[in-house]
C-alpha cells in the first residue's frame, strides 16, 4: 500500500477518534486544504474552526528574529535573484503563532505545525503580516 | 497527437516501398512504415517563400530540450499513453533548430539578455533590455546610443499592429523586450529607478507610453501593482508599488485602452482594434494548475490575435508562457509541466487561427533549467513518479522501482540544484544528509518538488540549446545550430524578403 493510501484508510478512524492534546503526525491536513480554489477558507477549515489541527508544509525564513511567530507555505519559498528583486507570497499560506519563540527550520525542510486553527483577517501588530488563515497556541516538529 | 495517429496519416501517402538493393525483412514493422512515411513527408517540404504579413513569436519561458521533453510526457500520458511518443502541437512544425543562448557576459543566460537577443538581433549582456552590451547593468548613464530596435518596432513602421500576452508580469523580461529600453529588468516601476536615473523611465511607463505611441495594441498578463501607487489598492488585491503617484491603469484608459483583471472583464474586452491593457494579478498570473478567474495563456493568446487581426498590413505577437521558468526554479515539475500544456494548448489556438500561408509562427524558449532525467525508466513510468524498471518481456514498465545504490527509489526527473537539494542545512551552518525515501504517491503530487543535489533557494537557469520550431513563410531558415540573435533576422527577412 502506498504511503497516501495508508494515511486516507486511516483518517476515517484517527478523526472519529482523536482526542484533544493529539500527538503530532496524526490528521494530517495540508495546507492547500485550508483554502478554497478561490482563495477563501475552504469546508474543512471552516469546519475544524476553533479545533487544535495539524498542518504539513515549510517553515518560511522568518520575517523577524526571536519571534514567536512565523509562516507556513506548501512549497519551499524560492527567490529566483536573476528574475526577482524579492519574493511574492503565495495566496495560501498559514500564519503561526507559536508557544515560544521560534527556533528556525531550514526553508526546505517539511514540518508539521499543530495548533488552533482561527480564520479571518489579523494583522500581526509587530510585522504588520496580514493572514486569513492561522495557527494559535502552535508547536512544530 | 499520438505517434501512431501521426504516422498512419502519413502513410498514405508513402503508396509504394522504394527499390531496395537487398531484401529488408522488417518492412512490415510499424516502425518501419513510420520511419518510411516521414521520408515521404520529408521529401514532399517545400519552402514557403511568401513575405510574411504576419509573424508570431511564442516563447515558453526556461523551457528547454528538457522541460520540453518532460512536458511531452505529461501531455502523453495524460491521454493513456506512455508519453514518449506523443507530439506536442509544435512539434508538428516542418522546420527545426537549436538556439545557442548564451549572453555576452554569462554562459548561463537570463531572460533579459535572451528577450533582447531574439527581439533586437544582437546578443547583450545578462538583466538589460533592448540595449546593446556596451551598457553597465544599472548605470542609466551608459545607456544613450545603445538602444536597439526591436522588431516589434520595425513592423510597427511598417503599419502592421503589434502586442504580446505573457503569464508572467508584463513589465518582466521577456514581454519587455518587445517594448522597454533598460539598463536593468529590475526597473519595473518608478520605486526600483535610482533617483538620478535620468536617461530613461521606468518599465511600466515605458509600456504606457508604448501603447500610447501605438506601437503596443495588446498588453496582458500580471504585474498590476507597477502601474498604480502604493497608496491604492488593487482590483486585483494588494496594494500598488509606484511612489510617483501616478495611476498608470489610469493612464492607458484615458487614452482609450480597454482595461481587464478578471475573467468577467476579460470576456468583455473588446477585439476590434481597441487598445488592451489586461493586468489579472499584482504580480504574476497564477500557475496553470491554480489558475482561478484569469483567463488562460491559449484565451490571452486568442483574443490578441482577434484584436491585431484587424489590422490589414499585418501584425507581430509575443506569446511568452513566463510560469514554466517560475515552476523550474522551485524544483517543481507537477506546476512546470501543467504550464507547459497550457503553452501548448495556446500554440495549437493560434496555428489554428492563422493562415501559415502568410503567417510565420516561431516556437521557442529563452533556455533551458538545471533539469536533469534519470534511467534507466522503462516505458510508462510517470514523467512526475518513479523510475521504474524496464521489462524485458514487455513493453510497459515492470511496476517495481529501480534503488539507487543506497536501496531508495528516485524519481525520472530531478535537478541539479534548487530548494529540493537533499544536502539539509545543520544548527552549525553545514549541509549535510540523505536521499530522503519517496513513495509514487508523494512524487505525483502537485506540491512535490524533486530531488535536487546543490542547496540553493531557487534552482537555476542552464546553458544548453533550446530548441526553435518554425511555420510559415522563410521557416526553412531556421535550421541547423543557431545563434539565438538570428531569430529576429529570420522574423526580419520573412516580412522583408530580399
Amino acid at each position: 500500500m502506498q504511503r497516501r493510501a495508508f494515511l486516507t484508510a486511516g483518517l476515517g478512524a484517527i478523526t472519529a477518534t482523536a482526542l484533544p492534546g493529539t500527538s503530532l503526525g496524526e490528521d494530517v491536513i495540508k495546507l492547500r486544504d485550508l483554502y478554497a480554489r478561490d482563495g477563501s477558507a475552504s469546508d474543512l477549515a471552516l469546519s475544524r474552526e476553533g479545533q487544535r489541527i495539524t498542518v504539513d508544509g515549510f517553515m518560511a525564513p522568518p520575517l523577524q528574529a526571536e519571534s514567536q511567530f512565523f509562516v507556513l507555505t506548501r512549497i519551499p519559498m524560492a527567490v529566483c535573484p536573476f528574475c526577482e528583486t524579492e519574493a511574492d507570497w503565495p495566496a495560501d499560506i498559514l500564519a503561526v503563532y507559536t508557544k515560544r519563540i521560534v527556533d528556525v527550520v531550514p526553508f526546505n525542510r517539511r514540518i508539521q505545525s499543530r495548533g488552533v486553527l482561527e480564520l479571518g483577517p489579523y494583522r500581526d501588530p509587530d510585522t504588520g503580516f496580514l493572514s486569513m488563515v492561522r495557527l494559535n497556541d502552535a508547536v512544530y516538529s | 497527437m499520438k505517434f501512431r495517429s501521426l504516422s498512419i496519416a502519413l502513410l498514405a501517402a508513402t503508396v509504394a516501398t522504394p527499390a531496395l538493393s537487398q531484401s529488408i525483412s522488417q518492412t512490415d514493422n510499424e516502425w518501419f512504415q513510420a520511419g518510411q512515411a516521414r521520408i515521404q513527408t520529408e521529401l514532399a517540404k517545400q519552402a514557403n517563400t511568401n513575405t510574411a504579413k504576419n509573424v508570431i513569436l511564442m516563447i515558453a519561458d526556461g523551457n528547454g530540450v528538457g522541460t520540453n521533453y518532460a512536458t511531452r510526457l505529461f501531455m502523453g500520458q495524460q491521454e493513456g499513453g506512455y508519453g514518449d511518443d506523443y507530439v506536442l502541437p509544435y512539434e508538428t512544425f516542418p522546420h527545426l533548430a537549436l538556439s545557442k543562448v548564451y549572453n555576452v557576459n554569462a554562459q548561463t543566460p537570463d531572460s533579459a539578455g535572451t528577450g533582447t537577443a531574439m527581439m533586437g538581433g544582437v546578443k547583450t549582456k545578462a538583466g538589460i533590455i533592448g540595449v546593446t552590451a556596451d551598457v553597465d547593468r544599472g548605470d542609466c548613464s551608459t545607456l544613450p546610443g545603445n538602444k536597439v530596435t526591436a522588431i516589434s518596432e520595425i513592423l510597427h513602421g511598417m503599419g502592421k499592429s503589434t502586442g504580446f500576452v505573457t503569464t508572467a508580469r508584463v513589465t518582466h523580461a521577456t514581454p519587455a523586450s518587445t517594448y522597454a529600453k533598460t539598463v536593468d529588468r529590475n526597473f519595473e516601476d518608478d520605486s526600483e529607478l535610482p533617483a538620478n536615473c535620468n536617461t530613461q523611465t521606468d518599465i511600466a511607463s515605458q509600456l504606457i507610453n508604448a501603447m500610447e505611441s501605438g506601437l503596443i495594441q495588446v498588453a496582458m498578463g500580471g504585474g498590476a501593482r507597477h502601474f498604480v501607487p502604493e497608496d491604492e489598492e488593487l482590483l486585483v488585491g494588494g496594494t500598488g508599488r509606484r511612489t510617483d503617484g501616478e495611476n498608470l491603469i489610469d493612464t492607458a484608459t484615458d487614452l482609450g485602452a480597454y482595461h481587464a483583471y478578471d475573467n468577467a472583464s476579460f470576456a468583455d474586452a473588446p477585439t476590434d482594434g481597441t487598445p488592451l491593457l489586461g493586468l489579472f494579478e499584482s504580480s504574476h498570473m497564477m500557475y496553470s494548475a491554480d489558475r482561478f478567474d484569469e483567463p488562460s495563456i491559449a484565451d490571452m493568446a486568442e483574443a490578441a490575435v482577434k484584436s491585431l487581426s484587424n489590422d490589414e498590413d499585418g501584425f507581430f505577437l509575443q506569446v511568452e508562457s513566463g510560469r514554466v521558468d517560475h515552476a523550474n526554479h522551485a524544483g517543481n515539475l507537477a506546476r512546470v509541466v501543467r504550464d507547459g500544456e497550457a503553452f501548448a494548448e495556446a500554440v495549437e489556438r493560434v496555428v489554428n487561427m492563422v493562415d501559415l500561408s502568410e503567417t510565420l509562427v516561431i516556437v521557442t524558449a529563452d533556455h533551458e533549467h538545471a533539469i536533469a532525467f534519470n534511467g534507466y525508466c522503462g516505458r510508462g513510468s510517470d514523467i512526475l513518479g518513479l523510475c521504474m524498471g524496464i521489462d524485458g518481456n514487455g513493453v510497459e514498465h515492470t511496476d517495481e522501482p529501480n534503488l539507487g545504490s543506497d536501496g531508495k527509489p528516485y524519481t525520472v526527473a530531478g535537478y541539479l540544484n534548487g530548494p529540493g537539494s537533499v544536502l539539509i542545512e545543520q544548527e552549525d551552518g553545514s549541509y549535510s544528509g540523505s536521499r530522503p525515501e519517496v513513495t509514487e504517491a508523494q512524487a505525483t503530487d502537485v506540491d512535490y518538488i524533486q530531488q535536487a543535489l546543490v542547496p540553493r533557494s531557487s534552482e537555476t537557469h542552464a546553458g544548453p540549446d533550446v530548441a526553435i520550431y518554425a511555420n510559415g513563410p522563410w521557416s526553412h531558415l531556421i535550421d541547423g545550430t543557431m545563434e539565438q540573435n538570428v531569430i529576429f533576422h529570420v522574423m526580419n527577412h520573412a516580412v522583408n524578403p530580399y
